[in-house]
């Protein structure tokens, strides 16, 4: 996200290698002031998709005769405000009474805009999440758990702090795991993450935004060749494509304007979110048969960033492709559903802790949840796309189809986000949250903030059974020979010694069907029953977490997640010595997989 | 064992079968049986025990008997070779069992022709490696043939056997009051003497049972130092040869049939209640046809030669 809130930190006191400064002192000493100026309203904008809407919504910078804003009655100027500590400042003084940034943005400001009764912020709006966003890694790295011990470049204060928070908490790290190089810019000069990932071997990984990744990668599922400016091996480690529950875009308002004006904000609230269901409409309509309306909203774009920023109405189309619209169903869910995972309260939450632990702030000073009634006729009788019950987000055959076939073809570490295991003891069918209580809740979450991938949960067994039947059905058959005795055995095959020359003569006969045939050590019919079996624990798994959700009050979306039966096919020990060694084969791994884009289900809003 | 006492013991086996193994666990796949039925002229030879005299007869009572008692999770095809007027021979095609149509489908069935065993081996097993694409690879997969002579297309069988073994399919089967045991005996994982209306009942049930019989991943009595002396390395080959089977057709190499690795056609009709179509029937052995010359060789040649001939005529003028 954000080409804005990049430039804006630049301007702070920054210096190469800080940690992070209190935000209190990046702001400055300043003087709290009400909000007078109100015919037009001043209202920030930012560089990103969900501000199309805004722009949109009011037919320009100021408001025009005709627009969604004017017929609600509204007059507002759009000011740009990409520097996001100026838009404190401005906020703090009372020039505009909103605040327009990332929810963690607005949360590292938090104890400045909460340390006055008048200034503490409403959350008022959610815009967008983040679909544009992205950890670009070189080729040591495969999945974020490589991340520990590993360098890191990200902007200052930028936004990709809270989306880095993110990730280490669904590896399981911390801050302390890891080595962060931090840089002026987001994008654009030498000193943005990206440049730096060029230039300096010793960063493993980068924060970039969609461009910038293009630059390093030549795309999201592609890998940097060293050609055409791309770095080699530079590929995407985690983007918020998938990790689509980590940036919101949000409006925040002042208490004091709020509590004065609650049905004009409503009315602002309304207007945009009726943006948003138009232009939904006109997106798709220009992705099949063109739209002359939607051009005008790309040409508007243009005209408002600049061509510097959009050098062709492409790219505007791009920046709104980097985002996706939550719309009236998302912000009744961000705000009043209970148990959201990814609601205001979880957001609250795990933005002031990343404020205060990182030393943004010293206070927990919270913000204030929008409160406004979405039943009310303002949204009601405007708006049209009101149904706020969620549909299943993937196309369960397509899902299962995709990830079957990586799992038996050996594509699925290429597409892994993140994996862990849980154990199990031999012949265990039963999977309680008494026992896995933790690991259930870990994958509940990672579910719920990764809302465009997959969890494959996948079901090893051990083949120690199948290789003894190996072993007797050769014996059996006289396929293969045993000298020796109990303690100091040998093998043969034709005469010469089981060994690793000799392995690919015991493949052939294996595959010829030499071992087949012996009734009781059928080494197939074993293999066949722990891959069934290894099936049949992973559905157990998952209908244990969706009970323990449902315990929780959360509500799982079991087309995200697929049980996978990988049987005796990967084994962490290939021939156990002994049953601890046999154990370590007993279990069952989750992994957050990339899926294409066409195992999810298309709908108006993202939420 | 009469009819009853046969029932009970079925059922009581499913039971614990499905149970045993599965525990709570719900079974999101299919065990899958094809039986392929030998309905040629023999078959109306007479049968100790039968009620009618025949062994189609002392059959069709098994197989209605038996058939009845499997469980939902087990899907049965009835392939039949040499039946009277039936121009079908997949009579009961591949699929959740439903009984009045599989009676009606047994009763169908008349003793007629020859014994082209081979073929049918192939048809069959060919089908159950479909359903195992279709199933991901999950599931069982069984061949019971039930036949009362030996085949005449004995090299189809020679040949196709040790491929249809070697890819998983379970083999079973039960000589039907044979004089002397089947060539198959030898190379199937189980072979069942029938030599009467009861025994023929009794070896039904015994491999329709053996479908859902509980099975373990885990080894009773685990003798690792049967293994202690096969290298690591060896071990991890071993392991994957025995889990790539491969679901191409029968007496192909994997790369002129379907993937060997589990795959599904993005194409294919999702899994429905409703019956798969048959596969067309082979042609008979002795009338399979030379290959035709390839219709696109022949247009080429035409073309060509067409190409040609204004090619001399132009240069002549």
């Amino acid at each position: 996200m954000c080409l804005a809130v990049a430039a804006g930190i630049g301007l702070a006191p920054w210096k190469a290698g800080a940690q992070e400064t209190r935000f209190a002192d990046l702001v400055g000493p300043g003087a709290v002031g009400a909000v007078t100026a109100t015919a037009p309203l001043q209202v920030p904008f930012i560089t990103w998709g969900g501000d199309m809407a805004t722009f949109y919504a009011n037919g320009g910078l100021t408001t025009r005769p005709g627009s969604l804003f004017q017929k609600q009655n509204l007059n507002l100027r759009l000011v740009p405000a990409d520097d996001f500590i100026q838009q404190v400042r401005d906020y703090r003084a009372g020039k505009t009474p909103f605040l327009r940034g990332t929810y963690h943005m607005v949360g590292l400001a938090s104890e400045v805009i909460g340390s006055d009764p008048r200034t503490k912020g409403v959350v008022i709006l959610q815009m967008t999440w983040s679909a544009g966003d992205h950890l670009v890694a070189r080729d040591n790295l495969r999945t974020l758990s490589d991340l520990k011990g590993k360098t890191v470049a990200l902007q200052q204060c930028g936004p990709h702090v809270g989306m880095l928070d993110d990730v280490l908490r669904s590896a399981q790290l911390s801050w302390n795991d890891i080595k962060v190089v931090w840089t002026k810019d987001l994008t654009g000069t030498a000193e943005a993450p990206s440049e730096m990932f060029r230039k300096r071997a010793d960063i493993d990984a980068c924060f970039a935004i969609t461009p910038d990744m293009v630059g390093l990668c030549g795309g999201l599922a592609n890998t940097g060749t060293g050609a055409e400016g791309t770095v080699k091996g530079a590929r995407v480690l985690v983007s918020t494509a998938q990790l689509s529950r980590s940036i919101a875009d949000v409006y925040v308002c002042r208490k004091d304007f709020y509590d004065a004006n609650k049905e004009m904000v409503t009315r602002f609230v309304a207007a945009y979110l009726k943006a948003c269901e138009e232009i939904v409409d006109l997106k798709r309509q220009y992705e099949s048969a063109g739209s002359p309306r939607y051009k005008e909203l790309l040409q508007l774009t243009q005209d408002i960033y600049g061509k510097k920023t959009i050098p062709v109405l492409d790219d505007a189309h791009g920046l709104l492709a980097d985002c996706t619209f939550v719309g009236y169903p998302g912000n009744v869910a961000f705000f009043l559903e209970a148990g959201n995972l990814n609601g205001f309260e979880a957001f609250q939450k795990s933005a002031l802790d990343l404020a205060v632990t990182r030393g943004y702030a010293r206070d927990r000073m919270g913000l204030f949840p929008s409160g406004l009634d979405y039943q009310s006729p303002l949204f009601l009788n405007l708006l049209t796309k009101t149904q706020v019950e969620r549909g299943e987000r993937f196309r369960a055959e397509a899902v299962r189809t995709e990830i079957e076939q990586l799992s038996a073809g050996g594509g699925l570490d290429d597409r892994t986000i993140l994996s862990f295991t849980i154990s199990f003891e031999p012949n265990q069918t039963e999977f309680s949250a008494v026992q896995y209580g933790a690991e259930f809740q870990r994958v509940v979450e990672t579910a719920a903030r990764f809302g465009n991938a997959v969890v494959a949960i996948r079901g090893h067994a051990d083949p120690t059974k199948t290789l003894l039947d190996l072993v007797k059905a050769g014996m059996t058959r006289g396929v293969l020979k045993r000298v020796g005795t109990q303690g100091n055995y040998s093998y043969s095959i034709n005469g010469k010694p089981l060994d690793l020359a000799n392995t690919p003569e015991l493949t052939r006969l294996i595959e010829s069907g030499a071992f087949d045939g012996v009734p009781d050590n059928n080494p197939r019919e074993t293999m066949q029953a722990a891959l069934n079996l290894s099936r049949s624990r992973a559905e157990a798994v998952l209908n244990s977490i969706v009970d323990y959700a449902k315990g929780k009050g959360i509500t799982i979306d079991k087309t995200q997640i697929q049980p996978v039966g990988v049987g005796i096919r990967e084994p962490f020990v290939a021939k156990p010595g002994n049953m601890d060694e046999a154990k370590k084969n007993m279990r069952v791994e989750f992994r957050i997989v990339r899926v294409a884009a066409e195992a999810s289900k298309q709908a108006d809003f993202d939420f | 064992m009469n009819s009853n006492g046969v029932r009970r013991w079925l059922a009581a086996a499913c039971a614990a079968g499905l149970s045993a193994a599965t525990g709570s666990m719900a079974q999101e796949f299919q065990d899958n049986v094809v039986i392929v039925l030998d309905a040629s002229g023999s078959m109306k030879d007479p049968m100790p025990g039968a009620s009618d005299g025949n062994k189609m007869a002392a059959a069709k009572i098994a197989l209605r008997t038996v058939l009845q008692q499997v469980p939902e999770t087990t899907h049965i095809g009835l392939l039949v070779f040499s039946a009277r007027g039936i121009r079908d021979p997949w009579v009961y095609p591949l699929g959740p069992r439903n009984t009045p149509a599989l009676l009606e489908a047994i009763d169908r069935i008349e003793p007629y022709g020859n014994t082209p065993l081979g073929q049918y081996l192939k048809l069959g097993a060919d089908r159950l490696l479909q359903e195992r694409t279709r199933q991901y690879g999950y599931g069982s997969y069984r061949l019971l043939v039930v036949t009362d002579g030996e085949a005449q297309d004995q090299d189809l069988v020679t040949r196709y056997t040790p491929d249809i073994i070697s890819r998983g399919i379970t083999m079973d089967v039960i000589g039907v009051a044979m004089n002397r045991d089947h060539t198959l005996a030898r190379k199937a994982h189980s072979y069942r003497r029938a030599n009467d209306s009861a025994a023929l009942q009794t070896a039904v049930a015994e491999v329709l049972a053996e479908v859902s019989r509980p099975r373990s991943d885990v080894a009773q009595n685990v003798e690792f130092d049967l293994l202690a002396p096969i290298p690591d390395e060896v071990a991890a080959a071993a392991l994957q040869a025995l889990s790539t089977s491969g679901n191409h057709p029968i007496g192909t190499s994997p790369r002129s049939g379907p993937s060997a690795r589990p795959r599904v056609d993005p194409d294919r009709t999702p899994p429905t209640a409703q019956q798969p179509a048959a596969p067309a029937p082979p042609a008979p052995h002795h009338q399979r046809k030379k290959p035709a010359i390839n219709i696109t060789y022949i247009v080429t040649a035409l073309v060509v030669l067409s190409f040609v001939g204004r090619l001399f005529r132009s240069r002549r003028r």
